[in-house]
């Protein structure tokens, strides 16, 4: 596929929208009715923007997905699902560095193309919403939504239950195969439970974890999070943290998301595309 | 000897330039003036490791990684918390002190750290290994099967793999710690030691998801940051040790952190 320039691409959006919008609901007035709804700013150099496919493809459903992969793509094709909303990035990297001679993202993009789906990011004004659906979405699938301790923070008081049961139930509740990986007290026992999607700084993790005996992120540095979990232990404080994987982490708020947006954009049908767990462990 | 003494022997032996301007490899915690009894090498100063070095009378920790739990060892949000101030408490009064040779360690030839992670996994032939050491070929065998003996020689607990385990591989190319490379056209495996997941430098997740969609053989291996680079921190106690003397010199292994 040619790429576009932004430039030429605004133009021809904003032509497709004024010949179509009467008629028909295209990927460029979708987009512009949620980015209304979310609110905040939209610059051109966030994360957030079409990634791939025409805007003014008329949209027959929608697909959220914490990571637009070619197997979600398939997905949302079976499901006459054209217009693809992601969490992370689609083409392998923030910078995108890959080019187009790269075989695996020329596939991806022919498959797009080929397809006529439209793949577009919305990241940055998902998680920016106040109420927080990627840690409530991620607290939904968990079973620990009544527990919630104050509406403004991810923190949830769960049912009594040591470190290494509680990560049983997590691995269980998540459907998860190689990802998860834990540090510190094994028989600590665990009431209070930080809820962290993606990624999570030091920062975070030193002004929290004394506040919890379980901390649930996505992803952490093994030289920050880790280390620190790790020292804890060691100094003999009965915590856990728990790892679960970025994507895995992602999952639950982009079905949200999905519910979320059936009350935004009732004249086609969204749903949510699972990406799942994408390690798994050498026997 | 003191520590500034055994440091300044390092640097001239080192046979790259020595860049004073590194804010990685210089001194962490404790009295560059102590005298030292013993020196440990180790892959990151955790507590539990400074405890072991303490009980074997090694009061010299040359670290590969942070101490602080920050790439920089920035301690200044730190002064108020309760682990900084045990741990730094606990150095202070065993008279210990904290010296780290990261940067000047990967532009060595070899890079002992790379050479100790192909020791590791098992693959022949990284003796002289540099940070990016290219392809290394074995015989072809299943991802699944490749990834089963690198678990079985390591050892590692916590290794992590994303790719079609009957995929047939042969070609190799690995990186320590945070420099995992990115798959190239070449590689059918990528061995790591950790990366972010997402939305970072090259998504290799993604990619290597994606190629199995396409039906190519490809495979990562994240062992994980401390274990990839451990083994490495063996050779550079052997190394120091050519031109140290009369006292100790032990490797002392941060422990693989994850259940």
């Amino acid at each position: 596929m040619k790429r576009i320039s932004r430039r030429s691409f605004t133009l021809m959006a904003a032509t497709a929208a004024s010949v179509c919008a009467a008629e028909s609901l295209n990927a460029e007035t979708v987009v512009r009715r949620l980015q209304t709804e979310l609110g905040g700013d939209w610059p051109s150099t966030g994360p957030d923007g079409f990634k791939a496919g025409d805007p003014a493809i008329v949209v027959k459903g929608i697909a959220t997905t914490a990571m637009a992969t070619l197997e979600v793509l398939k997905s949302a094709t079976k499901a006459n699902a054209n217009l693809v909303l992601t969490c992370e990035p689609t083409f392998y990297g923030r910078a995108e560095g890959r080019g187009l001679d790269d075989p695996v993202l020329s596939a991806k993009h022919e498959f797009i193309e080929n397809n006529r789906l439209v793949v577009f990011r919305l990241r940055d004004h998902w998680q920016a919403r106040k109420q927080s659906e990627m840690a409530t979405g991620l607290a939904s699938a968990l079973g620990w939504s009544a527990h919630r301790v104050k509406n403004d923070d991810a923190l949830y008081e769960i049912p009594h239950a040591t470190a290494e049961e509680t990560v049983a139930l997590i691995r269980s509740k998540l459907n998860l195969r190689g990802g998860l990986r834990a540090v510190g007290d094994r028989k600590a026992a665990i009431r209070r439970v930080l809820l962290h999607p993606g990624s999570m700084t030091p920062a975070i993790m030193w002004q929290r974890y004394s506040e919890v005996e379980m901390i649930v992120a996505g992803e952490v540095r093994e030289w920050e999070n880790t280390h620190y979990a790790a020292d804890m232990f060691t100094a003999g404080e009965k915590r856990a943290l728990v790892t679960i994987g970025r994507v895995v982490s992602e999952d639950p708020g982009m079905r949200v998301c999905a519910d979320w947006l059936k009350t935004v954009v009732k004249e086609v049908p969204s749903q949510w595309i699972r990406v799942g767990d994408p390690y798994w462990r050498p026997a | 000897m003191t520590a500034n003494e055994v440091v300044e022997l390092i640097k001239k032996n080192t046979p790259v330039p020595w860049n004073e301007g590194s804010r990685r490899d210089r001194f962490k915690a404790g009295s560059p003036e102590v005298t030292v009894n013993g020196i440990a090498t180790t892959m990151m100063t955790t507590f539990d490791m400074l405890k072991r070095a303490n009980a074997a009378g090694l009061n010299m920790v040359i670290t590969h990684e942070d101490t602080w739990w920050n790439d920089p060892d920035d301690t200044k949000d730190l002064e108020e918390n309760r682990l900084y101030k045990l741990k730094a408490d606990y150095i202070l009064k065993n008279g210990m002190v904290v010296w780290r040779n990261h940067d000047h360690m990967h532009a060595m030839k070899p890079d002992y750290t790379v050479v100790g992670e192909f020791r590791s996994v098992g693959i022949q032939g990284g003796e002289s290994a540099t940070m990016r050491p290219g392809l290394q070929t074995i015989p072809e065998t299943t991802f699944g099967e490749f990834a089963s003996r690198v678990k079985r020689v390591s050892g590692f607990r916590a290794i992590r793999c994303v790719g079609d385990p009957q995929a047939r591989v042969s070609r190799i190319l690995l990186g320590p710690g945070y420099a995992t490379p990115r798959m190239s056209p070449e590689a059918d495996v990528v061995i790591g030691g950790e990366q972010q997941e997402a939305d970072g430098g090259f998504d290799d997740v993604e990619y290597v998801l994606d190629c199995a969609s396409l039906g190519k053989p490809k495979g990562l291996i994240m062992l994980g940051h401390v274990v990839s680079e451990q083994a490495g921190m063996e050779d550079l106690a052997n190394w120091i040790r050519t031109f140290i003397h009369g006292i100790p010199i032990q490797f002392v292994p941060a422990e693989e952190p994850f259940w």
